[in-house]
């Protein structure tokens, strides 16, 4: 039995003292991206896991981060630091759209038009070249910078911080949604629509509301994935960054939050180990892909069914498979 | 004008037979399993890169006779053991079509690089089963396309006869709409689940050989039928495999006519926006059976 808040103070102290031991760009690249995605895989797990809402656009959220903050501050000239939040408004009703047809519906008809609606942005973005610069994307997007200070100098220090704090607050606030009477609504829903029906919950309020509140935070992180690498191309869309996501968060176990976080870094790690293959780019995910049948059909729980035995007091965690009340 | 007119029926007809070879077996597994198979657009590419292979191994002269037929054995092979390795150990579980959803999405990530991985990302094409074009008055169209628009009815129309007049079909539409039942009066149910996926791979590999004559194959050739496929099941209501070759021919006509009026760009978004309007005034779908379980 481990103590938890101090298991989680010093993770926190070791991912803030890290950049001391970790010198070089590319091991601080392999953190950065672990951090982004953790924000995307967490925020997702919010709608996919915790709700149970079938969400599988959530992808677009994010692609649609990347090309605001992409064409915002190439085409208008805003400010890199300011695209940020303002992408996580974009993604925010982006969510309303999305929202207005799949509320009413259950199962896998939400399925289709989440999914139809990312391979829209993916349709759009391609054909709407004059903004987005179609199969070839935005290039030369400004870096973030206090006056002076390039936040990819010293070896990428400043953006390693950036994403850390972001990726921390991020999940921070979704855990304690998550927590919140909110969340516990949502598990309800979840869990036994009916009887949560019954007992006066409003199911379209609450599918709307936690829609909108994932789709902030994946927007934030599109945002600042795009100023990261100073492009924004039209693969954040693609099937292959959905399979990476989904494989964080049913790794970290669905419906836990923190898992498909501390997931994120784990995949980011291997994942981006194979990139250093051209060869193996297509091996990579066809391995992600066996990757994912495997945890659903041995591990469904995750990680977080692994660490809740580890961790006293934490709270029973329920994976893909919730048990329903009769 | 009437050129017009004709071009677009012509261009509608082509895309409608393709969409109901698709959606024919997307329907057809969800009526049986309750399962959306989302490599069901793989299934198209793969089928386009075995006939390919065959073709490449036999000579292009024998492809037409006996490699559209191996192909296709080797499409319900594949279907099956998809089935068998995908869908079957998930079976029973509450929440079974969240997780074959995942899985089925993983076997697509799986098979479309495993196509890249073996042919390669450079564009194919097969030799179309016979050359060139026919004009006929106002029609012009490719006998490649001829082929398309009369095979793809005659395909429907025998799985609609099997499906309604043979014992396997009756079989599989037993299952789809009772399995309990339908065990119990002797039917084999696990088997009709690698009946209707081997079948349903089958018919996609099939669209895949037919349209790999006239457009170049990739290994992301799949990806655009399967969107259409999927705004057709939900056009002509999930669970019925007649409603859905009747959309898809809508469809098909549709898509022809927006492309000429507001243009390839953006066809996309309204036949997007016609799905969700369907989804919202008739989420059982325009000629679909009354199924509210399934929604």
């Amino acid at each position: 039995m481990i103590n938890r808040p101090l298991a989680i103070a010093a993770a926190l102290i070791l991912l803030l003292l890290l950049p001391l031991v970790l010198q070089g760009p590319y091991i601080r690249h392999l953190f950065i991206l672990a951090f982004l995605f953790a924000i995307v895989a967490a925020s997702w797990d919010l709608t996919l896991g915790l709700t149970g809402l079938f969400n599988f656009g959530h992808i677009a959220f994010f692609g649609l981060g990347v090309y605001t903050a992409g064409i915002l501050t190439t085409q208008a000239g805003v400010d890199p630091w300011l695209v940020i939040p303002i992408a996580g408004i974009v993604a925010a009703l982006a969510a309303f759209v999305v929202a207005a047809p799949t509320l009413r519906l259950r199962g896998i008809y939400v399925v289709l038009v989440t999914f139809a609606f990312s391979q829209l942005c993916l349709q759009v973005v391609m054909s709407q070249g004059d903004l987005t610069g179609g199969a070839g994307g935005i290039v030369r997007v400004p870096s973030l910078r206090i006056s002076d200070y390039n936040f990819a100098r010293d070896q990428r220090l400043g953006y390693y911080y950036v994403s850390l704090v972001l990726s921390l607050a991020c999940i921070a606030a979704l855990v304690a949604i998550a927590r919140s009477p909110l969340g516990k609504t949502a598990r309800a829903v979840r869990d036994n629509p009916e009887y949560a029906a019954a007992r006066g919950i409003d199911q379209m309020r609450i599918r709307l509301t936690m829609l909108v509140i994932s789709a902030i935070p994946t927007g934030i992180a599109g945002a600042l994935y795009c100023i990261y690498f100073r492009v924004a191309a039209p693969e954040v869309f693609s099937f292959s960054t959905s399979t990476l996501i989904l494989t964080m968060l049913l790794v970290g176990g669905a419906g836990s939050i923190v898992g498909p976080a501390v997931a994120a870094v784990g995949i980011v790690m291997i994942s981006e180990y194979l990139e250093q293959f051209p060869d193996l780019k297509a091996t990579k995910h066809m391995l992600l892909a066996v990757g994912i049948i495997l945890v659903l059909r041995f591990f469904p729980g995750g990680l977080a069914q692994i660490s809740a035995n580890l961790f006293a007091r934490s709270p029973k965690t329920v994976g893909v498979t919730p048990e329903r009340v009769p | 004008m009437a050129d017009i007119i004709v071009s677009i029926l012509v261009s509608g007809l082509v895309l409608g037979s393709l969409y109901a070879l698709m959606a024919s077996g997307l329907s057809m597994v969800w009526t049986t399993l309750g399962i959306f198979n989302f490599a069901h657009g793989v299934s198209m590419t793969v089928g386009a890169y075995v006939a390919y292979e065959i073709a490449q191994r036999l000579g292009p002269d024998l492809w037409v006779g006996y490699s559209i037929l191996l192909a296709l054995i080797v499409m319900v092979v594949v279907g099956a053991a998809f089935e068998y390795l995908l869908i079957r150990p998930f079976y029973g579980r509450d929440d079974m079509v969240l997780v074959t959803i995942m899985t089925t999405l993983a076997g697509l990530t799986f098979l479309e690089n495993g196509v890249l991985t073996i042919w390669g990302p450079r564009l194919k094409q097969l030799e179309p089963l016979i050359p060139g074009n026919i004009s006929y008055g106002l029609v012009n169209i490719s006998r490649q396309e001829l082929i398309i628009v009369l095979v793809a009815p005659v395909i429907l129309l025998a799985l609609f006869l099997v499906l309604n007049h043979t014992q396997i079909g009756r079989a599989i539409r037993a299952v789809g709409q009772n399995q309990k039942s339908a065990q119990l009066i002797g039917i084999p149910v696990t088997r009709m689940f690698l009946v209707s996926f081997g079948l349903a791979a089958a018919l996609a590999g099939l669209a895949g050989m037919l349209l790999a004559g006239v457009r170049l194959m990739t290994p992301t050739m799949g990806a655009d039928p399967l969107m259409k496929a999927l705004i057709v099941v939900i056009f002509g209501g999930l669970g019925s495999v007649g409603g859905s070759i009747g959309a898809a021919y809508v469809i098909g006509f549709l898509e022809a006519i927006l492309i000429f009026t507001v243009g390839i760009y953006w066809t996309p978004s309204m036949l997007f926006l016609l799905m969700v309007l369907v989804l919202l005034f008739r989420p059982q779908g325009l000629f679909g059976a009354k199924n509210p379980s399934s929604l």
